[in-house]
């Protein structure tokens, strides 16, 4: 007798029941392990590894059990820092009757910090604005990212198109591409000059090969068939170039955009450590010399955000003006 | 419509490090205007590279290919080109990849071009920015417009000229080629496996819709195919190609593609003379390629 796909009633209402406790998976997955497409962010733990983190500093920063006579003798509205330096020339005050794992004048407080940045953002460090010194940071990486973009994607491009020019450029990109930066630092200000004025080329320097390779790759990467379509509808090698390789070539470039981004922003906060008055690493460098921990630890805080918010601003760009992104 | 004449055609690849391949050996036909020609053959047997050489992608070794007397060195708008998926203009709206032959030939004008750098991407993410398509594009590709829409009506795509590419299934996408190809109005049409990466069922339709687009334009039409029943029923005239050299070993004139437009294809696969054709081409291919394997183990 014929039994296939004959289902008995006991097996189809296994099938349905749920295995009792277990909880299942919103997309019905089995198997998740290794399966990289049902691996996602869950929001919730990445707000507790915030949370945790926030908690350890607080958690090593915090000075737990002064004397509470002791605090009451002096005026309120101390930082964390003033108060353990008060505390340790007090004679009533011994230093082993308080536990504070990490000393605030290794690292500040969370609530240091968090005066700092207030102070910061209402009245600037040292007379410079808080705003003038980003500003100041952000100019640099937009003019070197400029300037390297402006001269890397038609080298880059020539190298996709061109064996002459390839083989022109490969020795040059290839030795310069794995020199950091920073390495060059002392040679650019030899030759451009201190702070301000080598800062600018070391950031193009930082970003041009990544245009280049960049570039080259949207080229190379461009289907033989959509070339060769291209050409039997008519086109010229110009128009195959504007028409065709161009914008097959344009979401390479701006993830292009987005690394060197990444790594000028990088490069320049360390090429502002010395020699320049404003921005965002000159604000650390002199924070360095006044030991105001906190003021350091709210510009690293600030360099931060505004690398994520870069990245945030470009990729949204990326969607709207490259659409067909990773689609053709 | 101009004929095709190939004529003792040779094609050598040279192998780095390797004895070189003999892709195509004196192959020469001529084929009038307006025929189907379907090639088919065991892998390797240079069927994609007769194909390229008419196309003018590659140059011969040796022998020439003319179509109506003017001999073909390079790729051409005569001669348009249908590839297996992913040959479309993804950063462009449907209406723009069929109408991208007609912009070639027709251009903007310079001062167009050099007010908006944006025009270089012409049909790209720029034009979506509304005052700027009214002022500056519209103008220019409504002329395009009344043969765009014939030709989305010609392939049954009405209604789908301003979606964009990657928004349609792969079936689709196909018809968009097959308009894009017609748009420049060729001598003839090459098609490099074009229905290969498709579903059987979609496979059918396309192969019917090739069919009304042979009939009813009248051009002469070359295409490479795997599938024995599709170059049957697509061939009015089929070459069975051999490797080792790459040659035509067989010709066959069959009637099932006129017939194919009146009756309904799927009877016509199933009659017996179809399967009878069918049989001893899949026998002779199947021959050919346990010649191969045995040369290769021995």
């Amino acid at each position: 007798m014929n039994r296939v796909g004959v289902v008995d009633e006991k097996t189809m209402n296994q099938r349905d029941a749920k295995p009792d406790g277990a909880k299942r998976r919103s997309d019905n997955k089995t198997v998740a392990f290794g399966d990289a497409s049902a691996v996602r962010s869950l929001p919730l733990w990445s707000a507790i590894s915030a949370i945790l983190l926030l908690l350890t500093w607080w958690a090593v920063t915090r000075a737990w059990g002064y004397p509470e006579d002791f605090k009451a003798t002096l005026e309120s509205g101390l930082r964390d820092r003033q108060l353990f330096e008060q505390c340790q020339r007090a004679d009533e005050c011994d230093t082993g009757s308080y536990t504070q794992i990490v000393s605030p004048l290794t690292f500040p407080s969370v609530r240091d910090t968090w005066n700092a940045g207030l102070d910061l953002f209402s009245d600037g460090y040292r007379n410079v604005e808080l705003w003038t010194h980003a500003w100041a940071s952000l100019w640099r990486v937009l003019k070197g990212m400029f300037w390297g973009t402006l001269v890397g994607v038609p080298i880059g491009l020539s190298m996709g198109l061109s064996s002459r020019a390839r083989g022109f450029f490969d020795s040059i990109v290839e030795s310069f591409r794995p020199i950091p930066p920073l390495a060059l630092l002392p040679l650019f200000t030899l030759t451009f000059g201190l702070g301000e004025k080598s800062a600018v080329p070391l950031l193009v320097f930082a970003s041009i090969w990544i245009m280049i390779i960049a570039a080259r790759a949207g080229i190379r990467n461009t289907k033989l068939s959509k070339v060769r379509a291209g050409y039997s509808l008519g086109a010229s090698k110009r128009q195959l170039l504007t028409k065709v390789l161009l914008p097959n070539a344009l979401p390479e470039i701006f993830t292009g955009l987005r690394v060197a981004l990444g790594v000028s922003w990088g490069t320049l906060v360390a090429a502002e450590l010395s020699g320049v008055q404003e921005g965002l690493g000159a604000m650390i460098s002199i924070a360095k010399n006044f030991s105001r921990l906190d003021v350091i630890v709210v510009g690293i805080v600030i360099i931060a955000v505004l690398g994520v918010a870069m990245d945030l601003i470009l990729r949204k760009l990326e969607s709207i003006l490259l659409p067909w992104q990773g689609k053709g | 419509m101009k004929p095709l004449s190939v004529q003792n055609l040779d094609m050598v690849y040279e192998v780095p490090n390797g004895a070189p391949v003999h892709a195509l050996s004196n192959v020469s036909f001529e084929l009038e205007a307006g025929r189907m020609l379907t090639l088919l053959g065991p892998s390797g047997c240079g069927k994609t590279t007769l194909l390229n050489i008419i196309a003018g992608f590659l140059a011969p070794t040796d022998g020439s290919v003319s179509l109506g007397g003017t001999e073909i060195t390079g790729p051409g708008s005569d001669r348009g080109m249908v590839f297996q998926q992913g040959a479309l203009f993804e950063w462009q709206s449907v209406s723009d990849n069929i109408s991208f032959g007609p912009q070639m030939e027709t251009p903007p004008p310079l001062w167009m071009r050099l007010l908006s750098p944006a025009l270089l991407l012409l049909g790209g993410p720029i034009s979506k920015i509304p005052p700027l398509q009214r002022f500056l594009f519209n103008q220019y590709k409504a002329q395009f417009q009344p043969q765009v829409d014939e030709l989305l009506d010609i392939v049954g795509l009405q209604g789908f000229g301003d979606k964009q590419v990657y928004e349609l299934s792969g079936g689709m996408q196909q018809r968009v080629a097959l308009a894009r190809c017609l748009a420049n109005d060729p001598e003839m049409m090459l098609m490099d496996e074009p229905l290969g990466a498709l579903d059987a069922l979609t496979r059918e339709k396309m192969q019917s819709l090739i069919l009304n687009l042979w009939s009813e334009t009248g051009k002469s039409i070359v295409l490479v195919t795997h599938s024995v029943e599709e170059a049957l029923i697509l061939g009015d005239v089929v070459f069975v190609m051999a490797p080792r050299p790459g040659r035509v070993e067989k010709i066959y004139e069959l009637p099932f593609a006129k017939r194919a437009l009146t009756e309904d294809p799927r009877d016509i696969k199933a009659s017996a003379e179809f399967q009878e054709v069918k049989e001893e081409i899949l026998g002779f291919i199947w021959e050919m390629e346990e010649e191969i394997m045995g040369r290769e183990a021995s």
